[in-house]
């Protein structure tokens, strides 16, 4: 057993004046469980944070020469580029790292689904993860518009006019937002403030708290069990691999922001500079949010102008508000979890949440719609069938491995993802058509086993 | 009920300050400058700001002209008219309308909304914007 007279020099100077040895001890003491889940899941969080520091770092030496202004944005971002040595390095390294952290934090946020590490004593963990990812997103939609290019402009008319669907205070909102009815260096001067003060000052501060939950309650055991077959340090042993992942990440967000200076050339996945905004032009064609939006985005165009009485964003934006609601609340919804009971339900929700969000991409990159380059409308009824022919047997295979791997027999919500995409896709029916006609389908089977598991409750013992 | 008055007074002042400035713009008429009548000559359409608003004049294939809002009733992106179809495209969501303003297709849930637009005797353009 050590203690603090164990403490020699500098943290013996320091203990001395702070009393740092219950930190210490407890560090020492702190294991990483293994043999429970794959190790990889526990390195995510710390590859985000990772990120999220090269963002910071990036973005202060972005700072040095970025100045934000109707004739300076677009300017200094392209003299930044153009004619600072490795300026265009810089800002490589920052977008990159910006793509790379929502990869790693989306990641991370199924994973924990899937696992399960959400139920009791960590859904506050899971709250404020929920809550960075919200963040990660608000980082990636107000740096969007700082290069004030064309593209910046337009993702930024349609992103902050979704606000407007608020009830009661959305034009408010909107006016907030965008410091007047419409995009204006207004509103780029208030995406400044919140880029590069609001967000950070709100990220470091629930990132703290989340990393307090982290390093309090440590990582998650399977559903069920007390503890772990065995144990890794965390201090050094865990700290160092750690370390090495974040080495490897560097490594690789280098090279990528070497070889790929422009992005990955995937439509909302590049940061070409493009034209500089103005407010007099059209949007031009081919025009998309970045990948984590295109879900969002590609649901705006499904909805037709009016539903039940509300407009068609309107409509969208409620189901989306829905959607995460229900996101944010799992830990509570999950009463298996709770009672350390598996939930195979909450794990095929995640699945087909996977489905649902891939499909919708699938289907705003226009995959094997045609069109493009000569002005050519991609056609909606062929890029449906395509992306349906992608989605289902990626969908059937993601469905055997849940079978042959992990025992999975629980396929309700991720079946009826697929079935949707195929009625849509493949039966070419219209997408909301298709959503209404699948959707009673898990209702009507989840309540079926409800009953069920109700009525043999008492010979059963309790076991759904 | 102190504690609300001293939460009006620290919120009401900070609400009032992220407000926007009312924004200023000429209400009367507007004419087209020379630059937006040669985009309208070369490519049936320009899109010309008339106080707040942005509004997009077409000339149609017949010679006539037409004012509407360039704000699409979607999402707010900034329409273009395309002159082979004849029809009013926003390019962020496929939304279509004809040059009356009002929808064709996609997810548009209003038409735009129509302005006065004449031409001078002298080839010139002027636009008056509706109050609607």
């Amino acid at each position: 057993m050590s203690d603090a007279s164990e403490n020699t020099g500098l943290v013996k100077w320091i203990d001395e004046r702070y009393h740092i040895s219950p930190l210490l001890e407890f560090f020492r003491h702190k294991e990483v469980p293994l043999g429970a889940h794959p190790v990889l899941w526990y390195y995510l969080g710390g590859t985000t944070l990772f990120f999220f520091t090269v963002q910071i770092l990036s973005g202060l030496l972005l700072l040095v020469h970025y100045q934000p202004g109707e004739a300076t944005s677009y300017e200094s971002i392209r003299y930044l580029t153009t004619k600072v040595p490795f300026g265009w390095l810089v800002r490589s390294v920052h977008c990159w790292s910006g793509h790379l952290m929502i990869i790693s934090l989306v990641t991370h946020m199924f994973s924990t689904m899937l696992l399960t590490a959400y139920r009791p004593p960590r859904e506050l963990t899971w709250v404020t993860g929920f809550a960075l990812f919200g963040l990660a997103l608000g980082f990636g939609f107000s740096g969007y518009l700082l290069p004030w290019n064309e593209l910046a402009f337009f993702a930024t008319a349609v992103g902050t006019d979704s606000v407007k669907s608020v009830p009661l205070l959305g034009d408010w909102l909107l006016n907030v937002l965008r410091g007047g009815p419409d995009v204006t260096i207004n509103t780029l001067y208030r995406f400044f403030a919140l880029h590069v003060c609001v967000l950070p000052i709100a990220a470091f501060g629930i990132i703290g708290v989340h990393l307090l939950f982290v390093q309090r309650q440590g990582m998650a055991l399977p559903v069920g069990e007390s503890e772990a077959p065995r144990g890794m340090k965390f201090f050094p042993n865990f700290a160092l691999r750690d370390l090495l992942m974040w080495l490897i990440c560097l490594i690789a967000l280098l090279v990528l922001a070497q070889l790929f200076p422009y992005g990955a050339g995937i439509p909302g996945f590049e940061w070409e500079l493009g034209q500089k905004a103005d407010p007099l032009a059209p949007a031009f064609p081919g025009i998309k949010p970045e990948w984590y939006f295109l879900w969002v985005y590609q649901l705006l165009k499904e909805f037709p102008p009016h539903l039940l009485g509300l407009e068609g964003p309107q409509a969208c934006l409620m189901v989306v508000t829905v959607l995460l609601a229900i996101w944010a609340l799992v830990p509570w919804l999950d009463r298996a979890a709770r009672a350390e009971r598996s939930s195979p339900g909450f794990s095929d929700l995640g699945v087909g949440a996977i489905l649902f969000i891939v499909f919708l991409t699938l289907k705003a990159w226009d995959i094997g719609g045609g069109g493009g380059a000569d002005g050519q409308l991609p056609d909606p009824a062929a890029v449906a069938r395509a992306c349906a022919w992608i989605l289902v047997p990626l969908g059937l295979a993601i469905t055997l491995v849940r079978v042959m791997v992990f025992h999975h027999r629980w396929f309700i919500l991720s079946g009826a993802a697929l079935l949707h995409a195929a009625l849509h896709g493949i039966g070419g029916l219209p997408y909301l058509v298709a959503g209404a006609l699948t959707a009673p389908l898990p209702v009507v089977a989840i309540g079926f086993l409800a009953i069920r598991a109700r009525r043999s409750a008492p010979s059963a013992g309790g076991r759904p | 009920m102190a504690g609300l008055g001293w939460l009006g007074s620290v919120l009401y002042p900070v609400i009032s300050y992220l407000g926007p400035l009312p924004m200023q713009g000429p209400s009367g008429p507007v004419g087209l400058t020379r630059a937006e009548l040669t985009k309208v000559e070369r490519d049936k359409f320009a899109i010309i700001p008339v106080g707040t608003r942005r509004v997009l004049v077409v000339e149609d294939s017949a010679g006539e002209l037409h004012a509407l809002d360039a704000k699409c009733t979607h999402e707010g992106c900034t329409v273009r008219y395309v002159s082979g179809e004849s029809l009013i495209w926003c390019a962020c969501h496929n939304a279509r309308f004809d040059l009356q303003g009002r929808v064709l297709a996609g997810p548009a849930p209003r038409p735009l909304s129509r302005h006065g637009v004449q031409r001078n005797a002298d080839g010139g353009i002027v636009v008056s914007v509706s109050k609607a």
